[in-house]
Order: C-alpha cells, then sequence, then structure tokens
C-alpha cells in the first residue's frame, strides 16, 4: 500500500533578500529512495533544514506521516520520525562512539530523564547493534573527535539511524569516503530501505551514487525544484545539463 | 520636584556625559567582540587603570615639572596616558589573548575575569585605596535655573567626537571595511591575504585605547576609585546587550538609553539604578538577544 | 570541556581492579572520605572549622559544575541560590526564635529544610529565562540576574534585614559544637553529594553531556534542550541551597554579599583549580582554594591579585586543573609502558 509519507506544499524561504526555498512543492511515498540533486547553493541544505525543523519556513506546509509538521521545532520532529545525517559530522566529539549512539538510542528509548539508573547499563545491546550495523565494531572506546574522516561519516550515520526513524535524510553521504567505504554506506543504506521500508532522501554529487541508489531524481536549483524522474530521465534532459555546465541563466 | 526643569535638566546632563563614558568603553568592547568573539570582562578595570595612569602623568607634569594644574597640562595628560594604554593593550593581546582565539568560550571569559581581579589589585598596590580626580577651576553655568559645570558639555562633545570619529574610521576608511568585514567573516578577510593577527591586535589596542582616552577625559568629571570597574562592566555589558554586539550605532542608542535611564532612576529610587538597568538587560535578553541594531549574528 | 580532562582504559586498569569504575574520582573522593572521617582528631577546633567551610563551599562548586562541567554552561551567578539557600534559613531561624529565644533541634532541622526549595524556586525562576540562550548570552544573563536578586536581597530591608543581614544564627546547643556540626555537615554533603553522582551517572546526565558537546545534535536526537537545561539548572540551585543553608548556622549569620558575583566566582574558581571535567574537581578544589585562602591572606591582603594570577595561569597552561594534570601524567606514563596501547582517551565525566 504506497501512501505519501511525506507532502510538501509551496514551501517558501527567504533569507534577507534571497529567495533560497522557491514554491517548492514535494511528494514522497513510503518506501521511497530518492536523491536531490543540483548545484552548490541550489538550496539542498536549506530544504532539509526546513524540513527537519532548523529553519522555519516563511510560507508551505510540511505534511509527515499525516501530521503537519510545518515550522515546530527540530525536537518535536525528530520525535515523529525523522532522522538526519548531516553533512558535516555533527557527532559529539569529546565522547566516545559508543556514548556517541548510546545518546540517540537512549532519547529514542525515552530515558533520558532518568536521574538514577546507571547509564551505562541501558540500551548497551541496541547501541552495538548500530555501531555493528554502520561498520564501527571494534571503535566503541574510540573518541568520536578523533575518528577518520569515513569513521566520522559512519557514526553520522549511526546517530541518525539510532533514532529508528521512518524518514531519513541524508545530507551527502558519501562525502570524502574511499570508493569502497562508498559502495558500503550505500548498500547499508538500500538494505535499510528494503528491509525496514525506511524512506530515504539524501543529497549527493556523486552522480554515479545517485544513479545506482536512487529510486527517483530531484533536480533543485536556485531553489525551485527544476525536474524530477527517474535518474535517466532527468539525465537526459537538456536543462539539467546546462544548469551543470553552468549555461543557464534563470 | 522631579518636574523642576534645572534638576532634570542637571540630571539629563548628568546621564548625557554618563552615555558617553559607557559608549567609549562599550564600543571597545563591542568592537572586540564583533571583529574577534572576545568578550573582555576587564575591559572597565583597564579604563580604571587608564584613568590612574593618566591622573599620574597628570601630577608629575603639573607637580613634578611645575607646570601647574591646567587644561593643557591635562591635554598632555591625556595624549601619554592613551599612549601608555595602546601599549598596554597590545601587550595583554600579544602575550593573553591571543592564546585564547581557539579555546572555548567558557575559558575566554574566565581568563578575562581573572584579569579584573589582578588588574584592579595591581591598581590598588600601586596607587592604594584612596580615590584619585582633578580639580579643573571652571566657572559654573547657569541653565534653567541651575549651576552646572560646563565640563559636562566638553565630555558630550568629546563624546561624540569619538563617536565620529569611529564611523568615519569604519565607513569611510579601507582599515575601517576591513575591521567591519571581519566582523561577518574572518574567513574571507582571511582569504584576501590580510593578515588577521594584526587586524585582532589593532582592534584590541584600539578598544583600550579609547577606554584609556575616555578615562582620562573623565578626570575632572569623576573619581577614579576602586571597584568603580565593576560598575561600569555591568553597565557596559548592559549597552553592548541592548545595542547589539558589533553595532556602532546600536551602542550609541544603548548608551543614551542607559545612561539617561540610570540618571533618571537615581532620581527616583537610587538604591534600584542599577537593578533597573539589568531588567531591562533582562527583558532585552529575552525577547531580542542581539540586541535593538544587532544582526542574529553567530552566538 | 577541559582539554585536560582525559583518560585511558588501560590506563585505569589498576583503578579498574580496586573500584570497578574507569575513572579517577572514584578513589580521590573514597581518599577524601577516609581522610575527613579523621579531621576532628587533629588538635583544636580550627581544622575542624576549616574543614566544615571545604565541605559547605565545596557542595557549593559541585553544583556549580553541573552546569559547567558536565552542560558546558557558565553561569556567573549561581550563588545567588547559594545566598538563596541561606536567606531561606535565616528566615526560618529568625521566624521560630524572634531574634531572642534559643531554637529547637525540630526547628532547626526545619529551618535547615527551608533553604534548598527557596534555592530551587528562584533557579526555576532564573533559570526558565537563561535557558532560552546559550554561550555568551547565558553567562551575562546568569550574571544580571545574580545582580539583580543581589540588589532585591540588599534593598529589601524589612524582610531580608538589608545590609545588615540576618545575625545571631545559633544551632542548638548539640551543634553548637564544631565536632558535631562538622559530621553533620559531613553527613549531608555526602548523601548530596551520592545524589549528584548518580545523576551524573544516569541518562540524564549523558544528556548533559551531549549538550555540552553539541547541542544542536542533541535537538535533532528529540530532545527538548531548554526543558533539560531548565530542569538541570534547577537541580544544581537546589544543591546550591543546601549549600547555603548549612552555611548560616555555620557562621551564625547571613548577609547579602553571598548572592554576589564574589560569591560566585568563588565556585568556578574552586571548580577551575581541581578540574571541571572530574566529578572530585571541585571537591579537591575547595580544599585547594580554602588553605589557600588563609594562608594568603595570612599575610598580604592582595588576594585578588593572587588568585587571579593562579586562575589565569591555569586557564593558560593547565585547563584540566589538578586532576586533569595529574590523569594526564598518568596516562604519560602508562603509555610509555604499553607501546601498542591505542590513544584512545576518554573523558572521565
Amino acid at each position: 500500500m504506497v501512501r505519501a509519507i511525506l507532502e510538501v506544499t509551496d514551501l517558501n524561504k527567504h533569507f534577507g533578500g534571497i529567495h533560497v526555498t522557491q514554491n517548492v512543492n514535494f511528494r514522497m511515498v513510503e518506501g521511497e529512495q530518492s536523491a536531490i540533486i543540483g548545484p552548490n547553493g541550489a538550496g539542498k541544505s536549506t530544504f532539509f533544514n526546513l524540513l527537519t525543523g532548523y529553519h522555519k519556513p516563511d510560507s508551505g506546509r510540511v505534511v509527515f506521516d499525516g501530521r503537519d509538521i510545518t515550522g515546530q521545532a527540530p525536537h518535536v520532529i525528530a520525535r515523529r520520525g525523522i532522522s538526519r545525517a548531516f553533512q558535516v559530522s555533527n557527532i559529539f566529539p569529546r565522547l566516545s562512539v559508543l556514548e556517541n549512539v548510546r545518546s540517540a538510542v537512549h532519547a529514542n528509548l525515552g530515558v533520558t530523564m532518568n536521574m538514577f539508573s546507571r547509564a551505562d547499563k541501558i540500551g548497551t545491546a541496541e547501541t552495538q547493534e548500530f555501531l555493528s550495523l554502520c561498520g564501527l565494531n571494534g571503535k566503541e572506546t574510540e573518541i568520536a573527535g578523533q575518528l577518520s574522516q569515513g569513521d566520522k561519516k559512519k557514526l553520522e550515520l549511526a546517530i541518525a539511524l539510532a533514532g529508528k526513524p521512518k524518514l531519513l535524510f541524508l545530507d551527502e553521504p558519501t562525502a570524502g569516503m574511499s570508493l569502497d567505504e562508498t559502495e558500503e554506506t550505500m548498500n547499508l543504506v538500500d538494505r535499510l530501505n528494503r528491509d525496514l521500508s525506511l524512506t530515504v532522501l539524501f543529497t549527493e554529487h556523486d552522480m554515479s551514487v545517485v544513479f545506482n541508489h536512487a529510486n527517483r531524481v530531484v533536480v533543485l536549483n536556485r531553489g525551485e525544484i527544476i525536474i524530477e524522474g527517474t535518474p535517466e530521465q532527468v539525465r537526459d534532459d537538456e536543462t539539467v545539463q546546462k544548469i551543470y555546465l553552468g549555461e543557464h541563466q534563470i | 520636584m522631579l518636574l523642576d526643569p534645572g534638576i532634570l535638566f542637571a540630571t539629563l546632563l548628568g546621564g548625557l556625559s554618563r552615555a558617553m563614558i559607557l559608549f567609549l568603553l562599550a564600543s571597545g568592547l563591542s568592537l572586540t567582540f564583533g571583529v574577534m568573539n572576545i568578550l573582555n570582562f576587564a575591559h572597565a578595570t583597564l579604563w580604571l587603570l587608564g584613568g590612574y595612569i593618566t591622573y599620574s602623568i597628570f601630577s608629575f607634569i603639573a607637580d613634578g615639572m611645575g607646570l601647574g594644574e591646567s587644561a593643557l597640562v591635562l591635554v598632555m595628560a591625556i595624549i601619554l596616558g592613551t599612549a601608555v594604554m595602546t601599549v598596554v593593550g597590545f601587550l595583554i593581546e600579544r602575550f593573553l589573548i591571543r592564546r585564547m582565539y581557539d579555546r572555548e568560550l567558557p575559558e575566554q571569559l574566565l581568563l578575562t575575569f581573572a584579569l579584573i581581579l589582578i588588574i584592579g589589585d595591581l591598581i590598588k598596590l600601586i596607587w592604594g585605596v584612596e580615590d584619585r580626580s582633578i580639580f579643573l577651576p571652571s566657572e559654573p553655568l547657569e541653565v534653567l535655573g541651575t549651576f552646572v559645570n560646563p565640563y559636562y558639555f566638553i565630555i558630550i562633545a568629546t563624546g561624540c567626537a569619538v563617536a565620529a570619529g569611529l564611523w568615519w574610521f569604519l565607513q569611510k576608511t579601507r582599515y575601517g571595511r576591513i575591521v567591519r568585514a571581519a566582523v561577518y567573516s574572518r574567513e574571507m578577510v582571511s582569504a584576501l591575504g590580510i593578515r588577521i593577527p594584526v587586524i585582532y591586535s589593532c582592534v584590541f589596542a584600539l578598544g583600550v585605547a579609547i577606554a584609556g582616552f575616555s578615562a582620562g577625559v573623565f578626570l575632572p568629571l569623576m573619581p577614579m576609585a576602586l571597584g568603580v570597574d565593576i560598575d561600569l562592566i555591568v553597565q557596559c555589558f548592559a549597552v553592548v546587550v541592548i545595542g547589539g554586539f558589533g553595532s556602532l550605532l546600536g551602542t550609541f542608542v544603548a548608551s543614551v538609553l542607559v545612561g539617561i535611564i540610570y540618571a533618571l532612576s537615581i532620581l527616583v529610587w537610587p538604591d534600584g539604578a542599577l537593578a533597573v538597568i539589568f531588567l531591562i538587560v533582562v527583558a532585552v535578553l529575552i525577547w531580542r538577544p542581539w540586541g535593538l541594531f544587532g544582526t542574529e549574528l553567530r552566538f | 570541556m577541559t582539554s585536560g580532562g582525559q583518560n585511558s582504559h588501560r590506563g585505569s586498569q589498576w583503578v579498574r581492579l580496586l573500584f570497578g569504575q574507569g575513572d579517577i574520582s572514584g578513589p580521590v573522593i573514597l581518599a577524601l572520605g577516609i581522610g575527613a572521617l579523621f579531621v576532628p582528631l587533629l588538635p583544636g577546633d580550627f581544622w575542624t572549622e576549616v574543614s566544615i567551610e571545604i565541605l559547605i563551599l565545596g557542595l557549593f562548586a559541585m553544583s556549580f559544575n553541573l552546569i559547567y562541567g558536565y552542560m558546558g554552561q557558565i553561569s556567573f551567578g549561581h550563588a545567588a541560590f547559594f545566598g538563596l539557600g541561606a536567606y531561606g534559613t535565616a528566615i526560618m531561624f529568625r521566624e521560630f526564635t524572634g531574634g531572642t529565644a534559643e531554637i529547637t533541634t525540630t526547628q532547626f532541622f526545619l529551618a535547615l529544610l527551608a533553604g534548598p526549595p527557596v534555592a530551587a524556586v528562584g533557579a526555576l525562576a532564573v533559570g526558565y529565562f537563561c535557558v532560552r540562550l546559550t554561550g555568551i548570552y547565558f553567562a551575562i544573563l546568569t550574571l544580571a540576574f545574580g545582580e539583580l536578586l543581589f540588589y532585591l536581597v540588599f534593598s529589601w530591608y524589612g524582610f531580608t534585614g538589608g545590609d545588615d543581614g540576618i545575625q545571631r544564627l545559633l544551632p542548638p546547643p548539640v551543634f553548637r559544637d564544631p565536632t558535631v556540626y562538622y559530621f553533620f555537615t559531613l553527613a549531608i554533603v555526602t548523601a548530596a553529594g551520592y545524589a549528584m553522582w548518580r545523576i551524573t551517572r544516569s541518562p540524564f546526565g549523558y544528556v548533559l553531556r551531549a549538550m555540552r558537546e553539541n547541542q544542536l545534535r542533541t535537538k535533532f536526537l528529540g530532545i527538548d534542550v531548554r526543558r533539560y537545561m531548565l530542569v538541570n539548572f534547577t537541580i544544581a540551585g537546589g544543591f546550591a541551597g543546601v549549600a547555603g543553608a548549612l552555611w548560616g548556622p555555620f557562621t551564625r549569620s547571613v548577609g547579602p554579599l553571598l548572592l554576589g558575583w564574589q560569591e560566585s566566582g568563588i565556585a568556578i574558581f574552586m571548580t577551575l583549580i581541581g578540574g571541571a571535567g572530574y566529578f572530585a574537581g571541585p571537591a579537591i578544589g575547595s580544599i585547594v582554594y580554602t588553605f589557600l585562602q588563609a594562608y594568603v591572606t595570612g599575610f598580604t591582603v592582595y588576594w585578588p591579585l593572587t588568585i587571579g594570577t593562579i586562575i589565569l595561569l591555569i586557564v593558560l597552561f593547565a585547563p584540566g586543573g589538578l586532576l586533569g594534570t595529574i590523569d594526564n601524567k598518568l596516562i604519560a606514563r602508562l603509555r610509555t609502558r604499553s607501546p601498542d596501547s591505542s590513544t584512545a582517551g576518554r573523558e572521565e565525566s
């Protein structure tokens, strides 16, 4: 049964004089795995920011899982089941890898107001699971801030997944990764999408990743959706080619 | 009593001149924070140090060199005092502040907090506990049925002159534009090839120099005494918060506001004047934390 | 938070053998605890009374560290809650005794119980506004509120005694003996300290650390950061109130300066000296600070210069405080012994 898990209607946002998001209409069905692409400055991160509560839209509506989440605070939206992995690793630098993910697990379990039990005894199994899933076995006690870039990205993903989201936003998930790591990560995402019906929306600059891992591609330019379709449709579209080659002025 | 025009005028005058100190101090604070993201708790203590130093220079020239106490001697003392404080500013930035740029905020605050204690006690060590002030003879002016010290007008004029000078510097000169750009983006300025450490040193020293200058200017009006720095720094914070960090206009407007409100509060509720200022700070921080004229910049 | 506060699992293996924990606060507290039991054996009342002061101010500093070391925010107005606790108890004292009569033991306990809630309510009210901001604005706002409360107490002569404060806070005869008051204080401080310890080890404590490390990300985990900051702020204020409540009967009087920024500074200095990254940091800091102050003020009046310089040096060269520095030396020594160990350091708190 396909239903729309995310419906974005006429979304608009200005920063100062700049119209960074223009009348965006966007829809995702449950279990979809799609990509947003566009040149730098197109507004991809802003789009994520608007959907996850980091910014309040100036106008428009965002409906997730049947509920209106427009303009709500990040923590409220996160609790509704939207998780996000950031482009620049947004981890807890001085905590260990284990504690990083455990924090997310605790939040998801709803035990965070507990002031008496031993935190390191709660959610250990789950935390380990997420760590294994993301390939961080053996690195539990390492300090997050001292990890390699690739590992930081993995941790970033683990933290996002630990929230057991229904909808996952990945902001350039394979940036800075080697070919092997890229494959590993995206295969994982595919698995999660398939096995858990996790709806995934990711941004990418690496076109091969987009082609191999996205059902649908949306092209953003200067805050507007220019075109959407299958990867092939988008690739063959003239307008898109011009945007990327820099010739098209809108 | 409140409505007596003479008293009101005198109060306003006092308030405006107080506003000038606050502006001169707060502009340095605001600039330093805007450019370097360092909040110098010890700024008013440096002001106080400048006042004591200027006083000593004045005494030396007047008595030690036998030139007598006059406005000219005061001007000389102020110039020399400002020069000394500029050097002090450079030294402090070079040896202390510079180490704190890549540190976290609480540690930066604590360093300058410690400076308050150190410099404050050093002042006590060198000059003792007595107040220091200068008496410049002058004819009181009669305005609206009350007598006022004409020096107030000089203070206000000086404050406005410095404000105008700063504005001109920031808006019209190349260096000023660099400084303003640095408030918005350190990275860009650095990418343009301009050496950030030099900018930082100069901005910090400038702030301290202005502070030293204003202390000297205020000597005939206001005795330099231990503990004055604490009162002032708190009001300075109030000004910068209300006006907005990094905004010269905001600092000026907020200084006038705070100065006048403080002066009026003294008339009505002497003990609570500072409390009134605090209430305003609290209100501003709650409803518009970046101040009246600030931009929603980095927190 | 403190760059010096690191610890390695391997480095603390010997500790773990003894105590089952991986950090040095454990043995430190244990040592202090054992030592504390023997203090009254020292000749005269001097050491006992100094130790009472160390205990009370140590609790005050530890409550501050809940906000600073664990949550990552600096509060310059924490003494306001210490003072509110002191005044809460003092005013009850005054009500019970009418200024002249003696206080009974029951009334004494009731008066003590009055302090912390007053402080907690104050912290709740102040915190409600302060937690809407972070970083420098939080710091300035706490300073402003602290001074506001100071002025309130200072000016309200009718209720708080204004500048004069409240005098003649004599505990019941039994508690006037320093040794008795000492053990009484030790018991309460230990209980309060234990409660704080549990809190820091709990999921709530982990949230505090997460907020310290990355407040934004914590929000994205689904945590209402404002609410958690407020809860922590209130709890910290409450514990400061416990310390304050004990202070009045100890010094036999309370004054408005207990709420001022200088008093807030004491908590900050103690925490910094001992090491903010460790649970036991403020406790150690309290010992060092109190003795240092007593010693230095014995031969010079320039105490602010002294402590200011010390703090300056600590911030510049040893930001991890005493425990941080010791811990680093431990890691260094143990690392040279086992060269294959991973350099993974883990902050204790």
